[in-house]
């Protein structure tokens, strides 16, 4: 097939890529100018947040939990009253030097236990769900370039929809390229440039797009020389592809990244325990990638997960969906400690922990003191938060 | 109010909208046997399949040889069915239903439940009871060890299927509260299947079996009403609930006309559901030969599988080997629809979500290897404009008709008129 086939050149089909975008893309990028970038890490499914920073001194926790709990001699201690879980180990290089935050009981008002309401109430910032917009698609439209945030996997989450458009998800970044067979670039360019509306208007954006992010891509990417080993699990190949389009320059403002299978209804030790040590292993190698390229200082991950679980167990040694959680975040640019004071085990809401932060303050935080935008316009308030960014 | 049927015979861009929606997409020569006949007697024949599969399937689940490689298998022999298969609109049905009742086959790897779970899935297609289908579903190995009911036991319930019955496969999000619920697991309490379990007897053959021991039988308050309710309870009172039929007729609305359904269309729909208490074939006949379905063309962006499926039918359903097969499967993973492994128990949303940078460039390296490759069909005789795009002239028609058949073909196949349903 290759042999039919050749590199395209971009050259033409790079002005036709500037036509017929929505208004927001084709303004003048005024604010792309800043250098810090924010890496999201959303975990699906409903990350159980009592088992990932642990209150190992509270007898309720135990009580509640007499097969899943973290047993106390288990727990990587970060203060006189709370742990990690072993499988973030990896993590502990970052805490120790001052790096990692833990944001204690984080939720929203009006807890929703639908994973997919409540995952789009954080994706949209909107606890009443009247917004079909995501918070990073706004971001977007505030910086004017539909190229200042990626998603880094197979399908594009609401929190990067703009209002009429998505921003790009790049799933390889080796495989980010156009290749077209001789002869067929300019009937191509005939078809994308033929009147549409409706869906198909939407196809053709969205094709032109492509063609111009693809070429961007790959006009940068040959710049990373690869600082550290990866796991070889999907989700540290889309950490190393981040690294990959952070060392390129592309003004990529926000990158996206999530790891799945939160959802431990049963047997959740197993789980939870696999599911933490591939995140804790390729953030920590990530993190070490960055610092060989100089980058570090420069990068800060923050990382949600739709709900935590009820506090008690079930019968099947899982839990059922439940409300707050821990958020986490680190680099060299965050104010490392656990910003929030721990869940009430004894006062409950319906089983459930009660909320003491409003995720909106942790995200208008990032917004605000690490990529300088104005958080208000795109989270619709006022929210403030604990000062997790150094 | 019905649905408004469609009076006019079919032409050719009726048939060719028809066939598209129903058939994944067709030929030249069965897309002119279809015009000039009645909408009603088109839908009608085409709702009336049966269960035979597509002879000669090169793929059975029961030679694989790890739980892995038996998946890999079923999604194969599913992939051939709908590529060959006698009956695409049972197919298209079946992955509609599949879509809807979500298994995945992270939990799910034993081959007889998935085996199982699709055949409920074929002989329900377009049932005339919803109800009965839904019972059936919450009944399979399949989804009692998919959403965890398997371990729902009295005193230790888990909720996790009671809530997505309500969330996802009746009612929606709204007309329940979170007692009903838990309510509702308390009345599932019991519900498991013996055999089949774990990665050993991934071959074995596993039943479901009604505890009575780990039934809960006190009394329950469930979508406003009371009694010592039991599983069956609860499935009938979701199913037959009037939300449902508004919550499942938009989801046949979304695989049939658009992408974006007209919710006065859908109350239609909900109407006939309602008054023929959950016939999805009435709902369905009523629907395919509708005004509404025929002036709803290019408002569903095809789904991984449907441009694959689409492309190949449309080429008249060229040979391809088993192992070409297999990396389709793959392939339609990778932009997104891993057959029986949906992100999440939501299912694939489908529309725009289809659609990004990734996954619109895999769809041009599909359709190069489908048209220009050195493994690609024979296409001495190209699909028409009206085969490939729906329409007799496509935008852009005047320059494709000057390329030879196999770059035509390939540019169509990535036009956004051929990606469109």
């Amino acid at each position: 097939m290759t042999n039919r086939r050749d590199v395209l050149k971009l050259s033409a089909l790079a002005v036709a890529a500037t036509t017929g975008m929505p208004g927001f893309l084709a303004r003048a990028a005024t604010q792309a100018g800043g250098t810090n970038t924010l890496v999201v890490i959303q975990l699906t499914g409903g990350n159980d947040g009592l088992n990932t920073l642990i209150p190992y001194t509270n007898g309720a926790y135990y009580a509640a939990r007499p097969n899943i709990a973290i047993p106390k001699k288990d727990v990587l201690t970060v203060t006189p009253d709370l742990g990690m879980h072993p499988g973030l180990r990896p993590l502990m290089k970052l805490w120790d030097a001052g790096h990692l935050a833990w944001m204690e009981n984080v939720g929203y008002p009006n807890p929703n236990r639908s994973h997919f309401a409540s995952m789009a109430i954080w994706h949209t910032a909107d606890p009443t769900q009247a917004q079909a917009d995501g918070w990073i698609g706004r971001l977007a439209e505030q910086i004017g370039d539909p190229f200042c945030a990626s998603n880094v996997g197979a399908s594009t989450p609401q929190a990067l929809r703009a209002s009429d458009f998505s921003l790009p998800s790049i799933d390889a970044v080796d495989n980010f390229q156009i290749k077209l067979p001789a002869g067929t670039d300019t009937p191509f360019q005939s078809l994308l440039n033929s009147p549409r509306s409706g869906e198909a208007a939407y196809l053709t954006r969205a094709t032109r797009q492509m063609l111009k992010n693809t070429a961007r891509v790959q006009s940068g990417i040959k710049k990373y020389k690869a600082g550290a080993a990866y796991p070889d699990t999907k989700f540290a190949q889309q950490l190393r592809d981040t690294a990959r389009v952070i060392a390129a320059g592309l003004g990529q403002r926000v990158l996206y990244v999530s790891l799945g299978g939160f959802d431990t209804h049963a047997g959740q030790r197993a789980e939870q325990d696999e599911l933490l040590t591939t995140l804790a292993e390729g953030l920590a190698a990530f993190q070490t990638d960055l610092e060989r390229q100089g980058l570090a200082k420069n990068v800060v991950v923050m990382g949600f997960s739709e709900f935590g679980r009820r506090v008690a167990e079930n019968g099947s040694a899982g839990t059922d969906h439940g409300k707050g959680s821990v958020m986490f975040a680190f680099g060299e640019g965050v104010r490392g400690g656990v910003h929030g004071s721990s869940p009430d085990l004894e006062d409950l809401s319906d089983g459930d922990i009660k909320y003491r932060q409003d995720f909106r303050g942790v995200y208008a935080e990032a917004l605000t003191r690490w990529l300088r935008l104005d958080a208000r316009a795109i989270l619709g308030g006022t929210f403030n938060g604990p000062r997790w960014i150094a | 109010m019905p649905l408004t049927p469609l009076s006019r015979p079919l032409t050719a861009e009726d048939a060719a909208h028809f066939l598209r929606r129903t058939a994944f997409g067709a030929t030249d020569a069965q897309i002119r046997a279809l015009v000039g006949r009645s909408a009603q007697q088109v839908a009608q024949q085409a709702l009336a399949f049966d269960q035979s599969l597509a002879p000669g399937n090169p793929f059975d689940p029961m030679q694989g040889a790890t739980p892995g490689a038996a998946v890999q298998l079923t999604r194969g022999a599913w992939l051939f069915e709908l590529c060959y298969g006698p009956h695409p609109l049972r197919e298209k049905l079946a992955l509609t239903w599949s879509n809807h009742f979500v298994v995945g086959t992270d939990k799910v790897r034993n081959v007889p439940a998935l085996a199982g779970y699709l055949g409920t899935l074929r002989r329900h297609a377009a049932t005339p009871s919803f109800e009965q289908f839904t019972l059936e579903v919450a009944q399979l190995p399949a989804m009692l060890r998919y959403l965890d009911n398997d371990q729902n036991r009295k005193g230790k319930p888990n909720e996790n299927f009671s809530r997505e019955l309500l969330e996802l496969f009746t009612t929606g999000i709204g007309p329940y509260t979170e007692t009903d619920v838990r309510e509702g697991a308390r009345a599932l309490t019991g519900w498991t299947y013996q055999g089949g379990r774990g990665n050993r007897q991934y071959l074995q053959q596993p039943a479901f079996v009604n505890q009575p021991t780990q039934h809960d039988p006190g009394r329950k308050t469930y979508l406003g009403q009371s009694g010592t309710f039991q599983g069956e309870d609860v499935i009938r009172l979701a199913a037959a609930h009037p939300a449902t039929a508004t919550f499942v007729s938009r989801k046949l609305h979304r695989a049939f006309l658009s992408d974006t359904p007209d919710p006065g269309a859908v109350q239609g729909s909900a109407d006939t559901w309602r008054r023929t208490n959950g016939n999805v074939l009435a709902v369905l006949s009523e629907l395919l030969a509708s005004e509404a379905f025929y002036a709803s063309r290019a408002r569903i962006i095809r789904s991984p599988l449907d441009f694959l499926v689409g492309a190949v039918r449309t080429l008249g359903q060229p040979n391809m080997d088993a192992r070409t097969l297999l990396n389709l499967t793959a392939t339609a993973g990778r932009m997104g629809q891993l057959m029986l492994q949906p992100d999440t128990v939501k299912g694939w949303d489908g529309g725009r979500e289809w659609i990004n940078d990734t996954t619109l460039l895999l769809r041009m390296q599909v359709a190069a290897a489908l048209t220009l490759g050195s493994k690609a069909p024979d296409l001495r005789a190209p699909p028409s404009f009206l085969a490939l795009t729906g329409q007799e002239r496509p935008p852009g028609a005047v320059l494709l008709a000057s390329l030879d058949g196999r770059q035509r073909t390939y540019l169509s196949l990535i036009s956004p008129e051929f990606q469109l349903a």
